[in-house]
């Protein structure tokens, strides 16, 4: 039954309708009210629900179109943060920078309506969707607590009791993104340790991403992070990290990015399909995830549907190529 | 007590009276402003930033690199040989870069950055250096060389450039010029071949500083001491470091020293700069002591990046027995 191998999904956030960009711009300038804005970006959710399903995804995601940022949305809704000014993050990108100003609590639950929201749309699994506690801390600003370690471990109880959360709201599989897992290596046994705390005690299927830094640099000791699943960016670095398994093999499911997602153009399904048999070098087609290198959310409406059918498509075409190999 | 900034400045503001640049950047892409709209707006908004640094006090600005992407980028899009490739994080930040690929020999006509130091010597009153990247970040951080056939090529190959764009900007009249180089920390394993590059790079008539930040210079600080440049910027504050007991290596060479955090919004008291300059007095005298930020203010909101100017030269007034306004 290949229809089990190479389960697809993608990496989080998607393209967002231009009526909600215009409604998230209008929404700061406080000329639409928070009701208004959530009614548009559950309209779009529920676009983004069709569409996955219409493409033929495997396990969805809810796309995000009620988040600006990874970071800023959690710290928004959480006590001890305050949102800084607008930084740089490339070319002509910005973000407002969170500021961790107090000690962080959790006042309630941030992302378990959305999730259940997401679900109730369709019978296909979606995944709940949270950032990680090392890479919350690491794209804020720390000026409460003494040390990085303090303030990522204070941040992985929160990131825990959200996961619960979801676990307890049905979700099957978690993803607690870490892209900036590699930004100090030195530290990654406090990303570990902190994800420990995260994941301890869930049943559903733990994710992990990571993308865009020097994955050589934490390998093959983020094998020790405590999820199932890493969910790695390889197209954009002509899946060079792939050769690190040669040395140290890779002992997790993989999703593996097989299209760029910060260029216009997509790759041909036929580049896609040679990723993903790429990726089946070292990892079996039932733990080989094929999907997007990042989230989507730079991209438009049309280019994201674009890049998920390359990944659709070249799935498809692998399939049936393992479909032909005897067993 | 000398004072001078480091890198870019922060290219727009959080009012949207400061967000021009990004705008009109929205604008060209789609086609609805031409080249030369936006020239103007980045000269302005130059001009601007120009005029933040000179109003906080600050003795020596640079251009503030309003044109830059990152560190690299003027010079992957300019220098032939080279292209731009893949996104990576720039260091540990939450900044990312497109990491050079190089495709056959690097050659510059030496004017990548000349239009644009002329316009910033026309509109700034302090003191104004140049800066270009450095040549082992530039060859470190090159994604793929089709090319050169060793790391030690390369960084030879970037460092003629780079000499050529140190001629060029000193013929434009610039006689500082800053050469930002982190991975001579970053990759302390290279600082030989490092020298080798430098001693392609020094030339008369302008002063050459070779600034570092991100990490701690403490495993070449002896080294650099015997670079031939005439000022070397080291980070105090990212990292631990003991930098401060070996400040006496630099024996005739300027230290740019590192003391504002440019990378956390926690804002440093005009007192807490003053003891990070103290500490740096015992073993260096005043004259040969600049303090500075650790990097580019880019990493910190614009309101944050102008206290933190207005922080800097109020520890340095301290140190000077100057009297800071209320």
């Amino acid at each position: 039954m290949t229809e089990n191998l190479l389960p697809t999904t993608t990496v989080g956030s998607f393209g967002k309708p231009d009526y909600l960009t215009k409604a998230r711009g209008q929404a700061a300038r406080g000329k639409l009210g928070a009701t208004e804005l959530e009614e548009l970006e559950r309209k779009a959710t529920a676009e983004w629900i069709r569409r996955q399903e219409d493409i033929g995804l495997d396990v969805l995601v809810d796309g995000e179109m009620y988040r600006g940022d990874m970071v800023a949305y959690f710290a928004e809704r959480l006590d001890g943060f305050k949102i800084g000014g607008l930084v740089r993050s490339y070319g002509n990108r910005y973000y407002h920078k969170p500021v961790i100003a107090g000690k962080v609590s959790r006042p309630k639950p941030m992302t378990v309506d959305w999730y259940q929201y997401a679900q109730s749309l369709t019978s296909k699994p979606v995944k709940g969707m949270l950032t990680g506690p090392y890479t919350l801390l690491d794209w804020s600003y720390n000026e409460a607590y003494p040390t990085r370690r303090d303030a990522v471990l204070a941040l992985a109880e929160i990131v825990r009791d959200e996961a619960r959360d979801l676990e307890r709201a049905g979700a099957k599989y978690i993803q607690i993104d870490e892209p900036a897992i590699h930004a100090r290596p030195e530290e990654i046994e406090v990303a570990i340790e902190a994800m420990g705390i995260v994941t301890a005690g869930l049943t559903a299927k733990t994710i992990s991403h990571i993308c865009y830094g020097d994955f050589a640099a934490i390998y093959p000791q983020v094998l020790d992070l405590p999820v199932d699943q890493l969910d790695l960016a390889m197209a954009n670095y002509g899946y060079r990290w792939l050769d690190l398994f040669d040395r140290d093999p890779y002992t997790k499911e993989l999703a593996i990015g097989i299209v760029d997602v910060h260029a216009h153009q997509t790759e041909s399904v036929a580049e896609a399909a040679e990723g993903i048999r790429k990726g089946l070098r070292y990892v079996s087609a039932d733990k080989l995830w094929p999907h997007p290198d990042c989230g989507l959310k730079t991209r438009t409406v049309e280019e994201s549907v674009e890049k998920c059918v390359a990944v659709v498509e070249a799935t498809k075409v692998v399939r049936k190529e393992l479909a032909k190999v005897p067993a | 007590m000398r004072t001078a900034v480091i890198g870019a400045y922060p290219k727009i503001g959080d009012g949207l009276e400061a967000q021009e640049l990004r705008r009109a950047l929205h604008r060209r892409d789609r086609g609805e402003i031409g080249d030369a709209e936006l020239d103007t707006v980045y000269d302005e908004v130059t001009r601007a930033a120009i005029g933040e640094i000179e109003a906080a006090g600050i003795e020596t600005t640079n251009d503030c690199q309003i044109r830059w992407d990152d560190l690299l980028g003027p010079f992957a899009r300019a220098w032939s040989g080279v292209e731009r490739g893949p996104l990576e994080r720039f260091y540990d930040n939450n900044t990312y870069f497109r990491q050079p690929v190089i495709t056959g020999p690097i050659a510059t006509d030496g004017r990548t950055l000349v239009r644009d130091y002329t316009f910033a010597s026309g509109v700034a009153k302090a003191k104004l250096k140049a800066a270009v990247c450095g040549p082992l970040t530039f060859a470190t951080l090159t994604s793929r060389d089709d090319h050169y056939r060793s790391i030690e090529d390369r960084t030879l190959a970037a460092a003629d450039a780079i000499a050529r764009e140190i001629a060029g900007l000193a013929e434009a009249g610039a006689r500082m010029i800053d050469i930002e180089d982190p991975a001579v920390v970053a990759a302390p394993q290279h600082i030989e071949l490092a020298r080798e590059a430098y001693a392609r790079l020094a030339g008369a008539g302008h002063a050459l500083a070779l600034v570092t930040y991100f990490f701690p210079p403490d495993a070449v600080l002896e080294s650099l001491a015997s670079f031939p440049v005439g000022v070397v910027g080291i980070d105090v504050r990212s990292r631990d470091t003991t930098a401060f007991d070996r400040l006496d290596a630099f024996r005739t060479q300027y230290v740019l020293l590192g003391v504002v955090d440019a990378r956390n919004t926690r804002l440093e008291t005009a007192e807490e700069v003053a003891r990070y300059a103290e500490r740096a007095l015992k073993l260096l005298p005043q004259e040969r002591l600049i303090l500075a930020p650790t990097t580019s203010l880019e990493y910190l909101p614009r309101d944050i990046a102008r206290a933190k100017l207005a922080a800097l030269v109020e520890g340095a007034r301290l140190v000077s027995g100057e009297k800071v306004p209320a």
